[in-house]
């Protein structure tokens, strides 16, 4: 079954349309990467998935029903924008939201997740005392404290050290093998890469990627090759059958045109420069999702 | 109807648990009566210094009496009777024949008190004995620096038609011994309605006065202001706030708008409820206790919090949906002063429903829902008897009201409350509340 399915839902806002007739289906049990660029409908979605809008047309089905507000205690939300009462200590503060969410006390739950994250010695701090890491933990902790069956969590990772990044992607695959559905919205490509089943990409408030890793990767074939040369590399762009140059400094990835033969890139390439490696790969999703974004052409419906 | 109590008991917790709501629990009884309290303390504080009153007589026929009864009083009446302190000045009259340019005397004199030489003059003139003679001519003038607010001008009132009437009694030739009293004043006294007790018999009435007819509804209305300025005008800015820092989002992945704000008004009138019955409940221990029980208005009490509950209901609607349209504090100023006026209105015009409680401006405005609650207390609570129909209308009028002000209120809240920086028009409130 489904945790989520969007049918064909369309949300305006005066003559601006920020999401255009998406559907989607987010199976349950599942981590669901939603990515795009800024402003391209991520925000709107998850809030039409949350009943905080309600799609102009179309329909948005959650747990195999039709969208209702008792549904909302079954989802926990982190949005984009954190927002917490500063002069309320933390414990106060996390009973307040799981109550609010489940209408029943949580106060053993506050003090699991409180350990777990490693904060049982600020619960009686006030909010506004707390780092910025502190208080992104708090908020994720408010988001899951009520033990949701679908977790939607905006931008999760914005803003974290490595450490309280590695803190908080433990707690959602732990989450995820305690059977909850989560659904995140990340610009950080490489964590989407690593944790996501599914990824879904919207743009201009079109949808232009659905599938797993591999399928996305797949539609766009092995047309990367990553280079490393021993001095810097030079003469690449008037090499035959490549179209684009990414230079990273000390390996560089190029793109071929369709139907190139990488035999004649190569030899090309060992004229020019002195190879130390020579690799052809799928292009990584950070390429994709540049790829997309960068164009200006009307996009299309996957 | 959990989550909107949850939501509502942390609104109330924030707001008493603070020093503030302890502070002005405290203060605001002091602040409603200040000025009174400030009068009781400060009627000892007069300045005793002598007043030097200079008198210009062109009758020649009042002056030596003023003088007479100047220094009657200084001997009698500036003295506390009990201690012998003196706690009134001493007046000083100095009578000074008119010279041949009148003007110029008084104008020199007039430079005398602006150097502090002297503290006033009066001027007595020939047509002061037959006024109705001279119509228009002011007759007496009373020259000083603070004219209209000098002791000396109220006190010389008596002692000048005193000697008036006597001077007009003589040219009549009457004798003023042989009418007993003829200048006793008289004193309309002011007094209530005859009753019935139980048994069948009449009762009469007591005596009123001016303060004891204005006290019940002032005190009432300015409590209920108070309370709406306590429970209902910091749902605007609270709201405001809650919506630039982003926490509206996270709450309402909980809970619906209309319980947002419903969990907000709730808050609010619980604070202003719990400030209302310690007064409320104090005062009327205090009159109790101090034998006073006949002033405690029962039967207004319960129109008293039924109209302060539907009158915190809608301010508190208007307030939270207002704070939703605001993006910054400079909005939550701009749109608190018409927000007010439900308040305001029923204040500026207090005096003139209180004396008139029955005319047709104090009854419609009473039916006027916005203001209702508050003109309608005003008018229960006065000493005279406003049709029984009255109330009932009232209440039924105010509840629409409530009610469509709660309902525009929630949608005008849901469409503005997650907007942001979206720029303060009226035509956008307007199709936030029609359009939804």
């Amino acid at each position: 079954m489904n945790a989520i399915s969007l049918e064909h839902i369309t949300k305006r806002f005066g003559d601006f349309t920020a999401v255009d007739d998406l559907s989607l289906q987010v199976p349950q049990g599942s981590i669901y990467g939603f990515i795009g660029p800024n402003g391209s409908g991520k925000t709107t979605t998850i809030r039409m998935i949350m009943n905080i809008f309600h799609p102009d047309s179309g329909k948005v089905i959650a747990f195999g029903e039709p969208r209702v507000d008792t549904h909302t205690d079954r989802i926990g939300y982190l949005p984009e924008e954190r927002g917490l009462y500063k002069k309320m200590k933390v414990r106060e503060l996390l009973r307040f939201y799981g109550e609010l969410k489940t209408g029943k006390k949580v106060n053993d739950d506050v003090e699991l997740w409180l350990n777990k994250m490693e904060l049982s010695d600020w619960a009686n701090k006030k909010v506004d005392a707390l780092s910025k890491g502190m208080s992104q933990k708090v908020q994720f902790i408010a988001t899951v404290v009520s033990k949701p069956d679908l977790v939607i969590l905006d931008e999760p990772f914005s803003g974290l050290d490595p450490v309280n990044t590695n803190t908080l992607l433990t707690a959602m695959l732990d989450l995820q093998k305690n059977g909850a559905t989560i659904i995140f919205s990340t610009h950080d490509m490489s964590t989407a890469e690593k944790v996501c089943d599914y990824i879904f990409m919207i743009h201009k408030g079109k949808k232009v990627l659905d599938g797993t890793l591999s399928d996305i990767q797949n539609k766009y074939g092995t047309d990367t090759l990553r280079i490393r040369c021993e001095k810097k590399a030079v003469g690449l762009d008037s090499i035959v059958g490549i179209e684009n140059v990414h230079d990273f400094g000390q390996i560089q990835e190029l793109r071929t045109t369709p139907g190139a033969d990488r035999q004649d890139i190569l030899k090309a390439l060992m004229v020019s420069n002195k190879l130390l490696s020579f690799e052809i790969m799928k292009p990584s999703l950070h390429d994709i999702f540049v790829r997309i974004a960068s164009t200006t052409e009307e996009v299309s419906h996957v | 109807m959990y989550k909107v109590l949850r939501l509502a008991g942390r609104e109330y917790m924030a707001a008493v648990k603070t020093k503030g709501f302890i502070i002005s629990l405290v203060m605001l009884p002091i602040f409603m009566s200040g000025s009174m309290i400030a009068m009781a303390l400060l009627k000892d504080q007069v300045d005793i210094r002598q007043r030097h009153i200079v008198i210009i007589d062109e009758t020649h026929q009042m002056g030596a009496v003023l003088v007479d009864a100047a220094d009657s009083r200084n001997k009698t009446g500036v003295f506390d009777e009990e201690t012998g302190e003196q706690n009134q000045p001493e007046y000083l009259i100095d009578l000074q024949e008119p010279e041949a340019d009148l003007t110029q005397q008084m104008s020199r004199i007039s430079d005398q008190i602006r150097n502090a030489e002297i503290h006033a003059f009066l001027h007595i003139q020939p047509s002061a004995i037959h006024p109705a003679a001279h119509p228009g001519n002011s007759a007496i003038n009373y020259h000083s620096e603070s004219a209209a607010l000098d002791d000396v001008r109220s006190w010389l009132r008596d002692p000048i038609n005193a000697q008036l009437r006597r001077l007009r009694l003589a040219e009549a030739n009457i004798d003023e011994t042989l009418i007993p009293d003829l200048f006793a004043y008289s004193w309309v006294n002011p007094k209530g309605l005859l009753t019935i007790d139980e048994d069948g018999n009449i009762v009469d009435a007591t005596s009123s006065n001016e303060l004891q007819s204005i006290a019940l509804p002032l005190v009432m209305v300015m409590l209920m202001f108070m309370m709406s300025m306590m429970g209902a005008m910091p749902q605007l800015s609270a709201v405001m706030e809650e919506k630039t820092q982003r926490i509206v989002e996270v709450i309402l992945g909980s809970i619906t708008p209309f319980q947002f704000m419903l969990g907000k008004i709730l808050g609010g009138l619980a604070v202003a409820l719990t400030s209302t019955l310690v007064y409320v409940g104090g005062g009327v221990l205090f009159l109790e206790f101090k034998g006073f029980e006949s002033f405690i208005p029962y039967d207004i009490l319960p129109w008293f919090f039924v109209n302060l509950v539907l009158l915190l209901f809608m301010l508190g609607a208007l307030m939270t949906s207002l704070g939703s349209v605001a993006n910054d504090a400079k909005d939550a100023q701009s749109l608190s002063l018409p927000a007010m006026f439900p308040m305001m209105i029923p204040m500026f015009v207090m005096f003139p429903v209180l004396k008139e409680p029955l005319s047709a401006f104090a009854t419609w405005l009473s039916l006027i829902p916005p203001f209702t609650p508050m003109v309608m207390i005003l008018r229960l609570a006065s000493p005279v008897t406003i049709p029984a129909w009255q109330p009932w209308a009232g209440l039924g009028g105010v509840i629409i009201f409530t009610l469509l002000v709660v309902w525009g209120g929630a949608r005008i809240f849901r469409a503005a409350i997650l907007m942001q920086g979206v720029p303060l028009k009226f035509s956008n409130i307007m199709r936030w509340m029609t359009k939804g």
